[in-house]
């Protein structure tokens, strides 16, 4: 896909056009699960897909769709209400192009929350394992440091020379444990 | 007044300096920092969320019931961990069920989420409880004629039924707090668009850094003012990153708020650690020294 940009100064952007990480997925036909729409349900905030009535009122205001147009909430909750299983955990998903920004929270006349179907639908990729890297990387971090930043003999250097006190010791046990079932 | 910091991960460990500002500025305002011990990340709003919303809200709740036990309400610096405190407190304290559910994590370690205390983005607790005249009455150093092209980021206003801190379309807190220290806080065109970094893709918040700096340049502000370091990250790390991949020639300096602060209530340049950008604040410094 390239990143085709909507209006603006476009051939001084010509340059900016970069492979998204994300690639489109051929066309096929696609198949409905019905497995997955309960799951979905039965996800926190999941269920309140099934209160969208596809005004698109998300998708204007939406910067991923701006600049991404192949990425649009109102389709994705379409996805979702039909049970386009794979499309939307599979591998690739155009799920991890929303940038989390709760535009779309605000927007919606039926408070269906499209960002919060989103991180549902992202928790459900995790639990297949088709998630990015990048998540498994940093939540890792957090289980194995209590941290998403690793602490380097400069941090300590920089924090004396700014006169503040030495980083406490994070309880990453008791996190451990309060995760356990 | 006396609150409890929540520090996190980005910026004590990352952006020292945003903490030495805070720390070095708040006393000033009439306000008492009683550190807490015993944090773990928030967890962060975008990676630990994406995994797993139920512990991701655990940890949180973990966090926000380690506060509880001293009793004050907790200050955030960063509008990510704000994202996660805020909104875990709202929905445990809304959600019995869940309440409930965390709680029995909890129990196995002594901790209880009572829903006792509140969790603000630290500007918010400043405007609310405070006042913006407070702010200014503690200005020795007016930066005058300082164009500072306001950057509000996501998550200190939305979901604003949650966050209730102001208008997410036509917001003013932090250009209020920019002209109480004597500068002029610039509204450029795209100050409230995303800093995209939640977005995995390896052009689109390139683009969308890209447009928000020359959206800034366009006002011929003198730096960007903000108030969260994963933002910091995108525009002054991410000004190094654009400038050799699109060989653009970016030198916006990216403040953050309470560093402002500092050198609107004559605190040195060092003092604030403003020497640790990447994007060098010198056209921030001179003109402040000019003032």
């Amino acid at each position: 896909m390239s990143g085709k940009l909507l209006g603006g100064a476009a051939s001084e952007r010509e340059n900016l056009r970069v492979t998204s990480t994300v690639k489109q997925v051929e066309p096929r036909q696609a198949e409905i699960s019905f497995d997955f729409r309960e799951k979905l349900d039965a996800t926190l905030e999941g269920f309140r897909h099934n209160y969208c009535y596809q005004c698109g009122a998300c998708v204007a205001d939406c910067p991923a769709a701006r600049y991404a147009p192949e990425y649009n909430p109102r389709l994705i909750l379409l996805q979702a209400l039909l049970g386009f299983e794979e499309e939307l955990i599979g591998e690739n998903s155009i799920i991890w192009l929303c940038t989390n920004c709760y535009n779309c929270y605000e927007r919606c006349p039926q408070d269906v929350r499209p960002v919060e179907i989103i991180i549902a639908l992202k928790n459900l990729s995790v639990e297949r394992g088709t998630n990015p890297e990048e998540i498994t990387k940093i939540s890792d971090s957090v289980l194995k440091v209590g941290s998403t930043t690793f602490i380097t003999p400069l941090v300590d250097r920089r924090r004396k020379e700014l006169g503040l006190p030495s980083l406490k010791e994070i309880p990453v046990e008791e996190l451990r444990e309060i995760l356990e079932d | 007044m006396k609150y409890t910091p929540f520090w996190g991960c980005m910026i004590s460990i990352k952006y020292p300096q945003f903490e030495a500002s805070v720390r070095k500025t708040v006393d000033k305002l009439g306000i008492e920092l009683v550190d807490v011990e015993g944090f773990t990340c928030c967890p962060d709003p975008i990676y630990y969320q994406a995994k797993d919303k139920i512990e991701w809200l655990t940890i949180a709740g973990r966090n926000i019931a380690v506060a509880e036990e001293v009793g004050h309400d907790v200050i955030t610096c960063c509008s990510g961990c704000t994202s996660t405190l805020s909104e875990a407190n709202h929905i445990l304290k809304e959600n019995t069920e869940l309440r409930e559910k965390v709680n029995q994590r909890l129990k196995k370690v002594g901790r209880e989420f009572k829903g006792t205390i509140r969790v603000r983005h630290i500007v918010t607790a400043i405007r609310d409880d405070i006042g913006i005249d407070k702010v200014a009455e503690t200005v020795t150093r007016p930066l005058k004629g300082l164009r500072v092209g306001i950057h509000y980021g996501c998550h200190l206003l939305k979901p604003s039924a949650i966050m209730q801190v102001d208008d997410p379309d036509h917001p003013a807190i932090l250009a209020d707090l920019v002209r109480a220290t004597g500068a002029e806080p610039v509204e450029h065109k795209l100050r409230l668009l995303c800093c995209g970094k939640a977005c995995m893709s390896d052009d689109i918040p390139d683009r969308m850094v890209i447009d928000l700096i020359e959206s800034i340049e366009a006002e011929k502000a003198d730096c960007m003012g903000l108030i969260c370091p994963t933002c910091f990250d995108e525009f002054d790390l991410g000004q190094i990153v654009l400038n050799r991949k699109y060989q653009k020639g970016f030198q916006l300096p990216v403040i953050y708020y309470f560093q402002l602060l500092g050198l609107a209530q004559g605190l040195e340049p060092k003092e604030l650690g403003l020497h640790f950008h990447k994007i060098k604040a010198g056209r921030v410094t001179e003109k402040v020294a000019a003032a």
